[in-house]
């Protein structure tokens, strides 16, 4: 499904991801895992098409495609969706104006006919109790004034309502409570499926618990150090990131501020 | 041909009686001339509203999307005891586009109160200016007003102005203005973008957003006219 083949990525003449390979199939879940400022970020905006991020070397194919050559609203309509580590507040726009416009300008851009209003709210009503979050939530300005719980498990909801192919959540359980992150992971777990991937963004162990990758990569200073199992993701739980190379320790840069929040 | 400004003037009055409530709403989309700011109207309108007896209403309500130059300042004066005076406003200026509009609050009676919603947004090289006046006179004790001014900027070549101004005679009155000035971020139209919603669509789902307040005081037939409105003055606006 997702091919990315040795990617560079730079902002503001930075060189923040160098080198990035990985192969993504149908079905998978992968977590990237990693110390603060290591890319992991970096990779998902850039996946998503995010303009600060200049791709400097290197390709991505997205279902055969070349996805770098899609604006982010054609990456979105193909079936690409990012869960934000810091979902955006829109004041004033509903989230259910936002979400049936999310969905009807994606629907459009993939010439299908819009959904029918009816339709449109059992569907996301059915999906809001499936992942216990209060409809009032729905009738107010999206994630205006949302605690981090909330904004995090309505991005969970956007994506069971948008259902795109290829997921990308970033550190979507920072700042959750542990009944919020069973929430949350359930919501994912509903979205798997043989023809949809998954990519995991995370710092923590914890989240692996109720998702269980196939794949773990650790990402550190750029580059994809080490990949294995699920099993790796609790060695670094307990070993940490930097065992192997300890001089590389410190952070150069913290763009990633854990979310307390919640 | 279009090269000409016509000038638009009209008065509208109106009295509000004892216990009655007059609720005057807008829509304009004049001609605003073409993109280089030649020709389009010049919208000078009067309009005024007395709330002559004690209990009675008049709510203001305009949508301003088009004209070159719009100046318009639609006032009540709160005659009447407990009487109540409303001003919302949209006003949109593209391209060369001016509007300098607001209201008079001019408080007489006891126990008067009145609301300002104004939202401005501009964008190419338009200007946008609010210009109100709150006035307590010395006799209207406990009376009350509310301003609340919102400017929304969409580039780096247009403005906004707020220009209020506040006289008050009666130590008992209560006035409060606020005033914001915003712009779309970037992360507002990444996020809506990453969701699939272009950004013309995104702007005027953020501009709607911005002006939800006051468009939610018009009638509904009215409301959903001033939505496609403001998409069509805004196109092209950003991108």
């Amino acid at each position: 499904m997702l091919s990315i083949r040795n990617l560079g990525v730079r902002i503001d003449n930075k060189l923040i991801l160098q080198g990035i390979n990985l192969e993504v199939a149908a079905g998978e879940v992968h977590a990237i895992m990693g110390p603060n400022g290591s890319g992991k970020s970096t990779l998902a905006q850039t996946l998503a098409g995010h303009p600060d991020y200049q791709v400097s070397q290197g390709q991505v194919l997205y279902q055969g495609q070349d996805l770098l050559s899609l604006n982010v609203e054609q990456r979105a309509a193909a079936g690409i969706f990012l869960a934000f580590q810091y979902p955006v507040e829109i004041p004033g726009v509903s989230n259910i104006q936002f979400l049936k416009s999310a969905l009807n300008c994606q629907r459009k851009q993939r010439g299908e006919p819009e959904l029918d209003a009816l339709d449109f709210i059992t569907d996301v009503k059915q999906k809001m109790r499936q992942m216990q979050i209060d409809e009032a939530l729905l009738y107010r300005g999206t994630n205006e004034g949302f605690s981090g719980g909330e904004k995090k498990s309505n991005e969970i909801l956007q994506l069971l309502v948008l259902q795109p192919q290829l997921a990308i959540l970033d550190e979507t359980d920072s700042g959750l409570d542990i009944d919020a992150l069973k929430r949350v992971a359930a919501g994912v777990n509903a979205f798997r499926s043989p023809e949809r991937a998954l990519i995991l963004v995370t710092h923590y162990q914890r989240l692996l618990q109720y998702l269980v990758p196939d794949r773990v990569h650790v990402l550190q200073n750029g580059r994809i150090i080490r990949s294995g199992g699920a099993e790796l993701a609790l060695e670094l739980e307990q070993q940490g990131y930097t065992t192997d190379t300890p001089s590389e320790d410190a952070p150069t840069q913290k763009r990633e501020v854990p979310d307390d929040n919640g | 041909m279009r090269d000409d400004n016509q000038l638009h003037a009209a008065v509208v009055e109106l009295v509000a009686l004892e216990n009655a409530e007059i609720k005057y709403a807008t829509v304009q989309n004049w001609y605003p001339g073409d993109q280089h700011g030649n020709g389009g109207i010049f919208n000078f309108v009067t309009k005024r509203g007395l709330c002559a007896g004690a209990h009675s209403k008049i709510s203001w309500t305009q949508v301003e999307t088009g004209s070159a130059i719009t100046w318009k300042y639609p006032s009540v004066i709160l005659k009447g005891d407990y009487s109540v005076g409303e001003f919302y406003s949209v006003a949109l200026t593209n391209n060369y586009q001016q509007a300098d509009t607001g209201t008079k609050m001019t408080h007489l009676g006891k126990h008067t109160r009145s609301t300002i919603i104004s939202k401005g947004i501009s964008a190419g090289h338009g200007q946008n200016s609010y210009r109100g006046l709150v006035k307590v006179g010395a006799k209207a004790s406990d009376s009350r007003n509310h301003s609340q001014c919102d400017s929304l900027l969409l580039g780096d070549t247009c403005g906004a102005h707020t220009l209020p101004y506040i006289e008050v005679s009666h130590p008992m009155a209560q006035v409060e203005h606020e005033a914001t000035t915003t712009k779309i971020s970037d992360d507002q139209l990444f996020y809506c973008q990453q969701r699939g919603i272009d950004t013309e669509a995104a702007v005027a789902m953020l501009v709607s957003g911005f002006c939800k307040e006051v468009f939610h005081k018009l009638p509904m037939e009215f409301a959903v006219e001033a939505q496609a409105l403001m998409e069509i003055s805004l196109e092209g606006a950003i991108g």
